[in-house]
């Protein structure tokens, strides 16, 4: 029943998208329909065209020439390095990290080897919670998510293997990080590593923990103290190191939106800069301190403009609400990584397709100087040597063979990106207006708000999976019955536990105990006061006073955060 | 009337992954079972206490760092040193294929992992109690 114009679509200007509507879609459909009733995104379950055109981005009041710039310019949509990633490739890393350190500088060795030049260092929970491993509380996980880490010793062995291939270390010690920065640097030291050779990232994102991942010690206003008195050191010390990485990549594990990722992430940092300028610094100086790292989903195009719009944003904040003016200040600095979320338990090698799909649009978004890659067989268990080694593979293979890297931002000007683009910026700023209205990212915590918003996404995308609104292959949809899960899967070394208390022991046993209970009284003096925390910290963990010994001390001074503030919905 | 199942979720040890049990526990009510939360950060011992306590039918433990095996060990042996090993057991999480047969010799009664099927949960969890 459908009747076709003749007429070509460009004669029919200046209404043409109506015309096209009424004349070619609509009787295209009419019969059968469409696929599905409604087209959405993934996460923002923002209803899709079926086509965008200039009228579109007329509608939202896109304007090349302010909302683009070009590479390098502000506001940095296309990118904030002016030759993109035709200069420098992205970083190329991957978690790792566990059982004792000398089990991870086995693997970090491995990985080195596979061409790899960032290490990615996560702690066991015991050490992201505070604790020493003989403590009762840690059984069963001691060196089990991660490295243990309980004395200045642990981390010497740990950094024991070729240092000089290695450009970036990011250590995920959140809570404790005055302490896990202190080991940091007196290892480095007796390694004989320059520290201006090497660049140490830290998220040091301890609002996040509060937020959604819960390795907190201290109630949050002296989280983020601890966390400004990092970033302040580094300032001083270190200024080519990134004392500050807001993982909002967590905050879209916990399967928020890319509006919530971008808004929560920016007001988070918010609080942490705010902290820093009433100390007296200036906005030019601690924004270049402020990095960012991204959880990238599945849907292409949400992809491509969060990670666009984040640049964006962060510019426009710096410049309207800060008055900042230097380029370092306006421009982004961001870590993107596939999404763990989207790696399924089932058929796991489908995830070598997901993480090629999501590494492109990574490298198609760009704006990032490191890219890390989940495992495909993140879902059930740690990873194995040969996902490892398969990871690295897709950074290259995105990188070499697909093209995608040699022409910077190559998306720009198609009408469904900047569209996209354009709505998540204004989302995002509306979002951020909410916060401010709870008095930031503290307020917004302190009130449950961010928890209780993610919770219900949780909810919102488990029914999407539920209901086959959103298909995940393998998982609700060509579902392979009786699937045996046919995977290497490392295993823990369930005697690493037992190992790493008896290190812990002969270390305690060898040290100059009093000289300990000195340094430990100074520790304490310092948080009662102002000193920024990392320097008795620096003395301390030479004298080996452990890491559990160092958060007591603290806590004996700050208490400690409720553990039921992060579940308000349960 | 039939009394509702009584449910108590519980998180042990150091990891506070909440997404699974969030969604566990929204899921479970609305299928209308009593959904119990034990808080965040408990050890096996105060788990059992408050299974004992709140009466429940059946413990729920998610752990997503891999520290199931020594937590539901001690988990089962306070189940039974307080006498309520006749509950019914279930973990979720991150659990391996291999470890599911382990499990279930401490007294576990059933593993669900990720992905696991909400009304294959709640059906289980109906009939394991009638049973028990």
């Amino acid at each position: 029943m459908a009747k076709h114009e003749s007429k070509v679509v460009e004669e029919l200007q200046p209404n043409s998208d109506l015309l096209w509507k009424t004349q070619y879609y609509e009787p295209a459909i009419a019969d059968s329909g469409e696929r599905k009733t409604s087209f959405k995104t993934q996460s923002l379950r923002w209803e899709i065209k079926p086509v965008y055109t200039q009228n579109d981005l007329d509608e939202i009041g896109f304007d090349p020439a302010s909302d683009l710039g070009m590479p390098g310019t502000y506001p940095f949509t296309r990118e904030t390095k002016p030759a993109g990633y035709r200069a420098d490739l992205w970083a190329m890393t991957q978690v790792s990290g566990f059982g004792c350190a000398e089990d991870s500088a086995k693997r970090w060795e491995y990985m080195v080897n596979q061409g790899l030049d960032s290490i990615i260092i996560e702690y066991d929970l015991p050490t992201t919670n505070g604790y020493d491993s003989d403590n009762p509380l840690c059984r069963g996980e001691v060196g089990r998510a991660g490295m243990a880490l309980d004395t200045l010793q642990d981390m010497e062995e740990a950094l024991n293997f070729p240092l000089e291939k290695l450009k970036n270390i990011t250590s995920v010690c959140n809570a404790p990080q005055p302490v896990n920065l202190a080991m940091l640097i007196k290892a480095l030291q007796k390694k004989g590593k320059k520290l201006e050779d090497i660049r140490l990232m830290m998220p040091n994102t301890i609002l996040v923990e509060y937020t959604c991942v819960g390795r907190y010690i201290y109630p949050p206003k002296h989280g983020l103290r601890l966390a400004c008195d990092v970033i302040e050191y580094c300032m001083k010390h270190h200024p080519n190191w990134m004392p500050l990485n807001v993982v909002g990549a967590q905050i879209y594990a916990a399967r928020g939106n890319p509006v919530q990722e971008i808004a929560y992430s920016f007001a988070m940092a918010r609080a942490y800069i705010d902290e820093l300028l009433a100390r007296g610094h200036k906005i030019d100086d601690v924004a270049p301190m402020v990095s960012f790292i991204t959880g990238i989903d599945m849907d292409f195009f949400e992809a491509i403009g969060k990670l666009r719009a984040y640049r964006k944003v962060w510019a426009r904040l710096m410049k309207e609400m800060y008055g900042a003016t230097a380029d370092e200040a306006l421009k982004l600095r961001l870590m993107s990584s596939p999404g763990t979320m989207s790696m399924a338990l089932q058929q796991p090698l489908n995830n070598i397709a997901r993480l090629g799909i999501e590494m492109l649009a990574c490298a198609i978004g760009g704006g990032a100087h490191t890219i890390n890659t989940p495992l495909y067989d993140e879902a059930h268990a740690l990873p194995s040597e040969e996902a490892i080694t398969i990871g690295a593979n897709i950074h290259h293979i995105v990188a070499h063979e697909s093209g995608v890297a040699d022409t910077i931002d190559p998306l720009a000007g198609s009408y469904y990106v900047e569209y996209m683009t354009k709505r998540l910026e204004d989302a995002v700023f509306e979002e951020m207006a909410k916060i401010d209205a709870m008095g930031g990212a503290l307020g917004a915590i302190e009130a449950g708000y961010f928890q209780s918003q993610l919770a219900e996404e949780q909810i919102a995308m488990n029914t999407d999976f539920h209901s086959g609104e959103r298909k995940f292959v393998g998982v609700n949809y060509l579902v392979k019955e009786d699937e045996k899960r046919e995977i290497e899967i490392f295993r823990h070394d369930e005697a690493a536990e037992q190992r790493q208390i008896e290190r812990l022991s002969r270390v305690k046993a060898q040290r100059d105990n009093s000289a300990v209970e000195k340094v430990l009284e100074k520790v304490r003096e310092a948080a009662r006061g102002s000193t920024n925390m990392v320097e008795p910290m620096l003395e301390a963990v030479e004298l080996y006073a452990t890491h559990g010994e160092l958060c007591d001390a603290m806590r004996d001074v700050f208490g400690e955060h409720d553990p039921n503030a992060l579940t308000p919905t349960l | 009337m039939e009394q509702p199942i009584r449910l108590l979720l519980a998180k042990i040890g150091l990891d506070t992954h909440t997404i699974g049990i969030t969604v566990l526990a929204k899921e479970l009510r609305d299928r209308g079972i009593e959904v119990i939360f034990s808080g965040l950060k408990q050890t096996p011992e105060q788990v059992v206490r408050a299974a004992l306590q709140e009466d429940v039918d059946v413990i729920g433990v998610s752990c997503l760092s891999g520290g199931h095996m020594t937590h539901l060990k001690v988990l089962a042996e306070q189940m039974r040193a307080l006498g309520i090993d006749d509950r019914i057991l279930i973990v979720g999480g991150v659990v391996p294929e291999e470890d599911v047969e382990p499990l279930k010799t401490i007294g576990v009664d059933r593993v669900f992992t990720m992905g696991a099927n909400m009304d294959d949960i709640a059906a289980y969890l109906r009939s394991a109690v009638a049973a028990a």
